[in-house]
């Protein structure tokens, strides 16, 4: 059980809520979860045994050992991973808002029927 | 969304999880393959753009575009959250 | 709706010391943990802070939201203008032009401090600008 399963998993309860739950709000909450679980992929991906942060020391010029430190590419990515997931919510709640506002629900059957 | 077609996602998903529960079995953790990419990052990177920092020198230095336009989608969302929620004026 | 006295009264005194953490985390990016969106985040964060303590309208008097909209848009025009004097003197866009310097020191690795100042005030700008929109919003379509 390697945090990469664990991502997986975490992986299908958003994807799960996201499918069958009725309210708007708990769909974006599997949003966030799906998002979440992609970020602990990516960084688990990259990591390396006996790893360190991809840091280098201060007096250093060019050419240290290539194994210790964890690969810097993954932890990147996520990083505008982060900020577009964070967008990507900002953008929902308000629409979600705005749905309220107009047809004081909040569920999906209801929202379907009113059109 | 009727009972019915919750219970074929549910089962649909646990489906999904078994297959890539089994496929990920043979990824192993802490110990990645095919690290050209990382080990020229950690060999050239201060070399290249003079930051300490090897995720900075990445993400403003070999793939300042990927930020630019990460940027640009972070600007997008804030101008239409601001187009959603105006007030009355 | 106020709270109590001792809420508002920490939240006062820790203001400063959390934006002079944001602006450390924005000026060290290219040293040390930290960066542009870290630092952005946690100026924002301190905006809301002050915002969820004291009223809204105290806050707003403060920091208008007119010149949260013109810094946002000010930090991504001032990337792009950073990107397009690479052109004009002769590299490509977005690249280094400055020299690198000695690695460690606050003034290395060209660029990449500017950059990084320039997506801190924007993503500080956007977080706070989105808090503003979402709690001001009174139910008027």
């Amino acid at each position: 059980m390697t945090p990469i399963n664990i991502s997986l998993l975490v992986f299908m309860i958003g994807l799960y809520g996201v499918t069958s739950k009725n309210n708007l709000i708990k769909k974006i909450m599997g949003l966030t979860i799906m998002n979440g679980s992609i970020v602990l992929f990516f960084i688990s991906i990259g990591f390396r045994e006996t790893g360190l942060a991809p840091i280098l020391e201060k007096g250093t010029t060019s050419g240290i050992s290539t194994t210790i430190l964890v690969d810097p590419l993954p932890q990147a990515l996520m990083l505008t991973a982060i900020v577009i997931g964070i967008s990507v919510t900002a953008l929902a709640l308000a629409l979600v808002v705005k749905i309220y506002a107009k047809y004081k629900t909040l569920d999906i059957q209801q929202l379907s029927k009113e059109r | 969304m009727t009972k019915e077609m919750k219970k074929v996602f549910f089962i649909i998903i646990i489906l999904a999880m078994t297959i890539l529960f089994i496929l990920s079995v043979d990824i192993e953790y802490g110990n990645p393959k095919n690290l050209d990419v990382a080990n020229y990052y950690i060999d050239q990177g201060l070399h290249d753009t003079g930051a300490i920092n090897l995720v900075a020198a990445i993400y403003l230095g070999y793939r300042a575009y990927d930020t630019l336009m990460e940027t640009i989608v972070l600007f997008v969302a804030v101008a239409g959250v601001i187009f959603c929620l105006r007030g009355k004026r | 709706m106020g709270s109590s006295k001792i809420i508002r009264t920490i939240a006062q005194k820790i203001f400063p010391f959390i934006v002079l953490f944001g602006f450390y985390l924005i000026s060290n990016g290219h040293l040390s943990p930290g960066g542009g969106f870290q630092g952005g985040v946690v100026l924002g964060t301190a905006i809301i802070l002050l915002a969820l303590s004291h009223s809204i309208e105290q806050t707003e008097k403060k920091f208008k939201s007119r010149w949260l909209n013109m810094l946002e848009k000010l930090g991504i025009l001032t990337l792009i203008f950073l990107g397009f004097l690479g052109i004009l003197l002769g590299y490509s866009f977005l690249s280094n032009f400055l020299p690198l310097g000695k690695p460690g020191q606050i003034a290395s690795s060209g660029l990449m401090l500017f950059f990084n100042i320039a997506i801190g005030i924007k993503v500080a700008a956007g977080v706070s600008v989105i808090f503003y929109a979402l709690v001001r919003y009174r139910g008027e379509i």
